[in-house]
Parts: C-alpha cells; structure tokens; sequence
C-alpha cells in the first residue's frame, strides 16, 4: 500500500464509496416502500391514528369512531376462527388486516402495503397484549358446508326464531330498537341489519356467518352458538341470513331507489332521536364543539359540551357552544325553535348574528325540517355537561380597525387559529382510567 | 372666499374619513346581510342533478347532493377568493391547514377534473378516504382538518351517494400542491391549528 500514490488512493477510496451509495439507493429504489424490519414507523403511520401508539384503541381520531377500534392490549379480537375465549391465530389477524372490516373504517390495506408489511403488522399488533406469549390460538372445527336451498333456508329461519338472534337483531333481520347495546368496554354497539350484508365486518359469505355463529363476536353481545346449537343449525341460520339480502341502492332502478329513499325517511320520522344521532355524528358537530387536546384527541367527558377556542381576526376569540342538554351551560336553556334558528339562520337566542363561518348555519338551513327535528330531538338527550362558555372576546376598536384595514387594504390573511384545550369552565380533565382503557 | 374654500376642504376631508372609518367598520357586511342570502348563495353553489340521463343514477346523486350538502363540504373546498369563496371554483379545493400532528395540507380538488382533480381515482379511492383517512398510497389524512372520522359513520349507501354526485359536478382545473412540514405553534405559540383564506392551489 505504501507504494500507492496518495491521490491513486483517495480516487480508489471515492470510487468504493460511490459504488456503497449507489448500491444503496438501487436497493431503496427496488423497494418503493420501506422495508418490514421498520414495522414500528409502518403502525405508527398506518395504524395509531386510530389504535393509538400503545395499541389501546385511543388513538387522537379514534372518538367519533363507531365501532371504536380496537385495544389490542387484552387480546380479544372480534373476527376468529377460534373458540370464543380464544386468541386469534395470525391469519385470521392478517385477514382483517388484509380486506379490512367493511361498513367501518378499519380498510383493507391490500394494495397499499405487502405481504410482508402486513404479515409484520400481524407480528407487532401480538405483541401488545402478553396472551400471545402465553396462549395457543384453538381454531373451532369446522363441519361441511350445506349447500343452500328453499329446505335449509325454513330450517334456518326456525332456528334463528328458536335461538333468540330477533331479540336484537329484529325479526327478519332488519334491525330492532335493542335499546344501547354495550361492548365489554362499555361502547355503545348496534345488532347489524341482517338485509345489509355489505356492511358484514366479517364478511358476507353463507362461511363466514356461520363463523361468526360458532365463534361469537368476542367482547359483544353476540354470543358463540358452538354448545347451544346443533352445528346443522348454524349452517342453517348462515343460508337464511344470506337469503335476507336486500338490493343496495347501486343495484335498484329509479323507482325502487325513490320507494327506498321514502321508506328510509318513514323509518327516520318515526325514530328521530336514532336519525338524530346519525345527522349530529355525520355532520361533524363534533369537530368543532368537542373540545381536544394537543394531537387532536378529543377531551374525555366534552363530546359536544363545547369549550373549543377559535381566534378569528379581526372579529376576536370565538369559544364554541355547549350543544349538550344541560339547564344552566348548554341547550336545555333554549327552545326548540331558538336551536333551529340558530343552526338554520345563525341567530343567537338574544337575536345577535353569527358569521357565515366557521359555523356552517347557511348549509344547514337546507336540511329538511323533519332532519332539524331530528338533530333537536337528539341534542336533547345528549347527557348534560356542565361547561359555561365565556362570550366572545372582541377586539378593542382601534385594534379592530387596524386590523380590517391590513385585511381589506392590505389584502392580509389572517388565518382562524384553533387553541387545544377547553375555555369553559369544566376545565381540562386528565383523561381518566376509564377512557383509558377504551 | 378663501376661507370658505378652506372649511369646505376641511369638512369634505372629515367626510372623507369618517366614510372610511365606516367602510373598515361595516365591510365585509357578514352580519348586516341577510341570513337568507347566504342560505340561498350556499344552495346555489351546489348543482342540480337534473341533467343526468340515467334516472336511477339522477336519483342516488340528488341523495349525494343532500347529504354533500348538508355536511357543508364547501366551508373547505370551495376555492377561496379574497371575497370569500368563489362559487365558479366549487369543491375544487385550495384551503390551507397547518395540523399539530399532519403539518401543512391543502384542500383537495374534488371536482372531476382529469388531471387535478377526482377523475383520477376509483369511487373505492374516494371512499377510503372518506371513511378512513387514508389516501390511495397509504398517506394517513389529518383527521383534525378533514373529519373523516365523523364521516366514516355515513351509511355505505349515502358515502355511495356522495361518490356519485362528485362524479357530476362541473369540472375545474385546480392542481392542489401535496402536503408539506409545518407546525401551528410556529405560526401562533400554542395553537393546534391554523387554517388559511386564500388559495394555494393553480388554475
């Protein structure tokens, strides 16, 4: 080496390192997408929006979310091949993974990630609860399929009767008013509607019902039928409850979907507290009138009671309002017709004005009248939450003139800017155990 | 004579000025307008669905079009315009947010354009990401500037809907930058997130 020159030496030296580097960036650019060995950076970016870093279901956009996702950490999953104490084996973890639960918005992340990643996913989410480590998966045996027919289907309906599955899920399947079905974390849940297979999270095939017979929805009220029925039966039952099928709306003609849209609004007149819900969730009333924390989790006990600082120069520090029904700080103060217009015209209960935005009354105005009822009847019996909202603080008048005049002027943006935190006075509460372990 | 000159210079430069003081005060006139024409403005953005052919495909957009609607879509993506949104610019999109945990993302043009707006993706595109947050490539969206999460409770029929009313509505070229760093407590101490008025989008 000693007889080399000096520079024959640094060229030689550059030209490995750039050989290293190119090596590098072929291998990166082979795999568009990041390799398994980082799964941590894949669930973190793919998953705990929703499931939470630590996998406890209480990830920052997990509280709108119904079903709430799930805490991996005690182990239960819903969709199994097992035996309802049972853990689930990886396959059935990488199936959910793979096609996702439809209806809900856990997706199907085949095509955006690969087989490797995903199996890694599988791997990753095991590791947060300790039954993995301790715990085999006991898959449920699985008897020959009987294949469908007029015989099977009445036998089916009998023992769909015979077993109780109408107590919640209505007869027919269409869905029956329950009341507040809870998950073992004390979630609400909802008995699906047995005539809407495309929203099955487990899947619509007569094989994969008859799974969910067996198997149970762990943590539900769905309970596993393996020891309380013949196994004959729940083929049975699979075949009736795939014969319930209706025709979603994508397959009817024009006049099947306008008896539809008109059967769809009876149903909603005559329950307008369930329409209610729906419209206040969907709208996103939340968004604006939970209150949330610095990631964007919503504060625990302040759905809708308000406490959410938006600072709009130049009109001033906005706080939104309590919507829940409590007397003294939220709704219950007002009349039905006091709420509408204010949603509907942006009128205040004292006749003072909103502005067009970011409170969004000139779109809602559009809701037919029986939906205002609906959200009215709804907020009412959103549980009180005591949260007294501060009035709006306005800018003194100079400073408010100054400010219009770098706006219309100077053609300033002064962007809304929206505070984490509650201003009202139920403060910032920690979030407590409870919540926790959602 | 010059005197007179004088005063009424003197009274026209006061006019003057209390006029402006009154324009800085009164304009924009959000709350001396009436409700009904924003009402009216917002429902007139929207267009009708009467020139789809296929009545059955008429039928579930006029649905897609209530719930779109009513969920007011266009407090975001309609492009804004420095007198506020611009109806000829409906849902194509433009309106910036700087997240705490999403950095800076622009509203997506969601009118049918071939080559910035939804023509390029599949209804099962569009319905992940409205009821996932999650974009075609795997990109988590920012459940804090689009409430995907609150819309993931729509029925798949009227996220159906809402697909196919997009499908229908005028087509804008409006290319709308990807997202990029940022952070709100950098624009204000404290703040969880920032969302501007004007247009980062191109015509």
């Amino acid at each position: 080496m000693a007889s080399v020159p000096t520079g024959a030496r640094w060229i030689a030296l550059a030209a490995v390192c750039l050989l290293l580097v190119g090596t590098a960036v072929g291998i990166a650019q082979s795999g568009a997408k990041p390799e398994p060995t980082d799964v941590k950076h894949l669930y973190d970016t793919s998953c705990a929006n929703c499931h939470g870093t630590d996998g406890r279901g209480h990830g920052p956009a997990a509280d709108p979310l119904n079903p709430r996702p799930r805490d991996f950490t005690r182990g239960w999953y819903k969709f199994r091949s097992t035996a309802a104490d049972s853990i689930p084996t990886d396959d059935d973890l990488y199936r959910t993974i793979e096609v996702g639960l439809p209806g809900t918005s856990m997706l199907g992340w085949k095509g955006i990630l690969s087989e490797a990643q995903m199996r890694a996913l599988v791997a990753y989410v095991k590791q947060f609860s300790p039954r993995f480590a301790s715990e085999r998966p006991a898959p449920v045996a699985v008897t020959r399929q009987i294949a469908t027919s007029p015989e099977s289907i009445q036998k089916g309906r009998a023992a769909y009767e015979s077993l109780g599955c109408g107590a919640c899920h209505g007869e027919g399947g269409a869905g029956a008013d329950a009341g507040a079905l809870k998950d073992d974390w004390g979630n609400d849940v909802y008995a699906p509607n047995l005539t809407e297979p495309w929203a099955f999270r487990g899947g619509r095939s007569a094989a994969d019902i008859y799974l969910r017979l067996k198997t149970g929805i762990t943590a539900t009220p769905m309970p596993s039928f393996a020891d309380t029925a013949k196994d004959e039966d729940l083929w049975h039952v699979a075949n009736y409850v795939v014969s319930l099928a209706r025709k979603p709306v994508w397959e009817m003609t024009a006049d099947e979907i306008k008896a539809h849209y008109a059967s769809q609004a009876q149903k909603d007149a005559a329950n307008p507290v369930q329409r209610g819900r729906s419209l206040v969730s969907t709208m996103a009333c939340g968004h604006c009138h939970t209150p949330i924390d610095r990631e964007g989790r919503a504060l625990p006990g302040l759905t809708l009671a308000g406490g959410a600082k938006f600072r709009m120069v130049v009109w001033g520090d906005i706080v939104t309002p309590n919507l829940t029904s409590d007397n003294e700080t939220g709704l219950g103060r007002y009349g039905d017709d006091d709420i509408k217009r204010a949603f509907t015209r942006g009128i205040k209960h004292d006749g003072s004005r909103m502005l067009p935005f970011p409170m969004g009354w000139a779109a809602y105005a559009h809701l037919t009248p029986q939906d205002q009822d609906a959200i009215v009847a709804y907020l009412r019996t959103v549980p009180p939450v005591k949260n007294q909202i501060p009035p709006p603080a306005r800018l003194g008048l100079p400073a408010f003139l100054i400010a219009k005049f770098q706006m219309l002027i100077g053609g300033k943006d002064f962007p809304i800017v929206i505070f984490p935190g509650n201003a009202g006075s139920a403060g910032n509460p920690a979030a407590s155990p409870a919540a926790e372990q959602r | 004579m010059k005197r007179i000159v004088k005063w009424v210079a003197l009274v026209v430069v006061i006019l003057a000025a209390c006029g402006f003081v009154a324009f800085l005060y009164f304009i924009p006139p959000l709350t001396s307008m009436a409700p009904e024409e924003f009402v009216n403005g917002e429902g007139a953005m929207a267009p009708p669905v009467d020139g789809i052919a296929d009545p059955a495909v008429r039928a579930i957009a006029e649905r897609g079009r209530y719930v779109l609607l009513t969920t007011e879509c266009t407090g975001c993506h309609v492009t804004p315009g420095p007198q506020g949104p611009i109806p000829e610019m409906y849902l194509a999109g433009g309106r910036t947010f700087v997240t705490a945990a999403h950095g800076t993302v622009v509203t997506r043009n969601l009118t049918p354009d071939k080559e910035t707006g939804l023509a390029r993706r599949t209804d099962e595109d569009v319905k992940r990401v409205l009821r996932s947050g999650v974009f075609p490539d795997g990109r988590p969206i920012s459940h804090m500037a689009m409430p995907w999460a609150q819309f993931s409770n729509w029925s798949d029929e009227d996220l159906h809907a809402v697909v196919v009313y997009l499908r229908h509505i005028k087509p804008v070229r409006h290319e709308i930058p990807p997202p990029a760093p940022g952070t709100p407590d950098a624009i204000v101490p404290g703040a969880v997130e920032v969302v501007y008025g004007s247009d980062a989008g191109k015509k």
